[in-house]
């Protein structure tokens, strides 16, 4: 694997400008050692850029994409100009909030097809201290880049040349990891003109399935408890960018609850799909209800099963509200806890 | 790459993965629209090796159509939900939305599909999955329609002659009244009382 052309331009803030800053650009030579990082980030950007994008149809729903077009364009020519391009539309798309960044387009050629990596790193602040004959100098720095690689955000598109099909890259946000949906509105939807190619409804749906399999096929009580106590929990996540894994990573699952959802997972690769999680979506499919009667009983079980657990009958019909309930089964566990 | 050895490539896809794909493509769409009224049938295939070699090979102006194949055709795996009346096909177009990423979302009327797309498997990504299937949502007079005439269009090797075009167009303008009959007849007789909602 061999890059053969990279290009970088510094990218301000344009989205509220009344005037666009110009946007200076260079090429990174191979002699450079930058090339060097550029070739790491290259190499790795398939594996690194987790989250599978879909370029947007346009309103007649035919997969016409600006971006789409540009990438096209520039991987058939990868000149500075053509690039140039590219970074006026993403510094249309910064924010001051995002800040100056370095934008840097690397292209090469695997298995007979062009690769276009996309990559951003904000500008970040440092020191930098020299030493002199006799004296030490510092001086503040505010256009650092590369410093932080949380911040790094990445796309990368592998196609054939001419490309008459539909198109499908992989990116990275490492600042969504965190959940903040504006700031992958930012990259994926209004820079590169995509969405999350696992809809909210279809990851969250898997979530849940997944979760109600695990705590179905526990024989392990205690892994169980924690799956459902997890499943309760989840809801919380609405909104928020998240993967299967980073939900169960953030609620501090056990090793042994991990591993059983990994196993109910119907690819390993899916765990770490991102989507916006939806608590709506999660209800349809796991959801526990629970019953408390005025004289202490709480009867609880997954909410589509609740009325086949338990039957239930109303007592005196005087609307008094006095109901009995009951069940059958085999005791698996029985504990005794501290009342509230 | 001749003709010869598109099939024998595509076969391998074909063999080992397509056919996977698409019964767990029509397991899962089974499974979405399992509460969903109205639906007559949900099918998904892989498209035939010898059907893809044909297509892979076609010429425009001239030229081959498809310089890469596996990578142009996106309906090697292609699935299909077919459903009572016209009214239904935005109610299944809403679910599917829901559960798949369209990349495109078209509607080809009165001859052709009712609505077809190409979405995003639920799958995780690799060389032998195709990135986009083909889903359609047809009527069942639309269903009927689209099948003959694929048999007999698409299938016949000399052109046909202007009255059989005529037939044919016939026979499409007779499916798509059919549907517009049924669909007003349907919303004549209002909410159906068992479901609770439109027929």
């Amino acid at each position: 694997m061999a890059i053969e052309t990279a290009h970088s331009y510094l990218v301000h803030p344009g989205k509220a400008a009344s005037a666009q800053p110009a946007i200076s650009a260079t090429t990174v030579s191979r002699s450079d050692r930058l090339f060097e990082l550029l070739t790491k980030i290259y190499d790795g950007a398939p594996a690194e850029c987790k989250i599978d994008i879909s370029f947007q149809a346009d309103d007649s729903g035919h997969q016409v994409n600006d971006r789409c077009s540009q990438f096209d364009i520039y991987l058939t020519k990868p000149t500075l100009a053509r690039g140039r391009a590219i970074a006026e539309e993403l510094q249309l798309v910064t924010t001051n909030r995002s800040k100056l960044g370095l934008l840097f387009l690397v292209t090469g050629t695997e298995k007979g097809q062009r690769r276009l990596v996309v990559s951003r790193f904000p500008a970040d602040e440092g020191i930098v201290a020299q030493e002199h004959k006799s004296k030490l100098s510092v001086e503040f720095i505010e256009r650092i880049f590369m410093k932080n690689s949380h911040a790094y955000k990445s796309a990368c598109c592998q196609v054939s040349l001419p490309h008459k099909g539909l198109w499908r890259g992989k990116a990275i946000d490492h600042q969504i990891s965190g959940g903040q949906k504006e700031i992958s509105d930012y990259w994926v939807r209004e820079f590169l003109l995509s969405e999350l190619s696992t809809t909210s409804a279809a990851g969250t749906r898997r979530a849940a399935k997944v979760l109600r399999e695990a705590i179905r096929s526990s024989d392990d009580l205690d892994v169980r408890q924690e799956l459902i106590a997890a499943a309760m929990l989840m809801r919380g996540q609405d909104g928020r960018v998240v993967s299967v894994r980073s939900i169960c990573s953030g609620l501090g699952l056990s090793e042994v609850a991990m591993a059983l959802i990994d196993r109910k997972m119907p690819a390993a690769d899916l765990a770490n799909e991102q989507f916006a999680f939806s608590s709506e979506e999660f209800d349809k499919h796991l959801r526990y209800r629970a019953v408390e009667l005025d004289n202490g009983a709480v009867l609880m079980a997954e909410a589509d099963r609740f009325d086949d657990v338990f039957s239930r009958e109303e007592l005196d019909g005087q609307g008094r509200g006095m109901e009995r309930f009951w069940t059958e089964g085999r005791v698996e566990d029985e504990r005794v806890r501290q009342t509230k | 790459m001749s003709e010869i050895d598109v099939e024998s490539a595509y076969r391998q896809r074909y063999e080992r993965s397509l056919k996977a794909l698409a019964i767990r493509l029509e397991a899962h769409l089974c499974d979405l629209f399992d509460e969903v009224n109205h639906i007559d049938r949900i099918s998904a295939r892989a498209k035939d090796p010898r059907r893809f070699a044909e297509k892979a090979g076609k010429a425009e102006n001239g030229r081959p159509k498809y310089m890469h194949p596996f990578e142009e055709i996106q309906d090697q795996v292609g699935a299909r939900i077919t459903v009572l009346y016209e009214s239904d096909v935005p109610v299944v177009e809403e679910v599917l939305v829901r559960y798949f990423h369209p990349v495109e979302n078209l509607q080809r009327a009165p001859e052709d599909s009712a609505s077809f797309g190409y979405f995003v498997p639920d799958e995780a990504v690799s060389e032998d999955v195709p990135q986009f299937v083909e889903i359609q949502i047809k009527t069942a007079f639309q269903h009927a329609w689209s099948e003959t005439n694929h048999d007999i269009a698409y299938k016949s090797d000399a052109d046909l002659t202007p009255e059989q075009e005529r037939w044919l167009a016939f026979a499409a303008a007779q499916a798509w009244g059919a549907d517009k009959a049924i669909n007003e007849l349907v919303a004549d007789l209002g909410p159906d009382p068992e479901e609770g909602s439109t027929r």
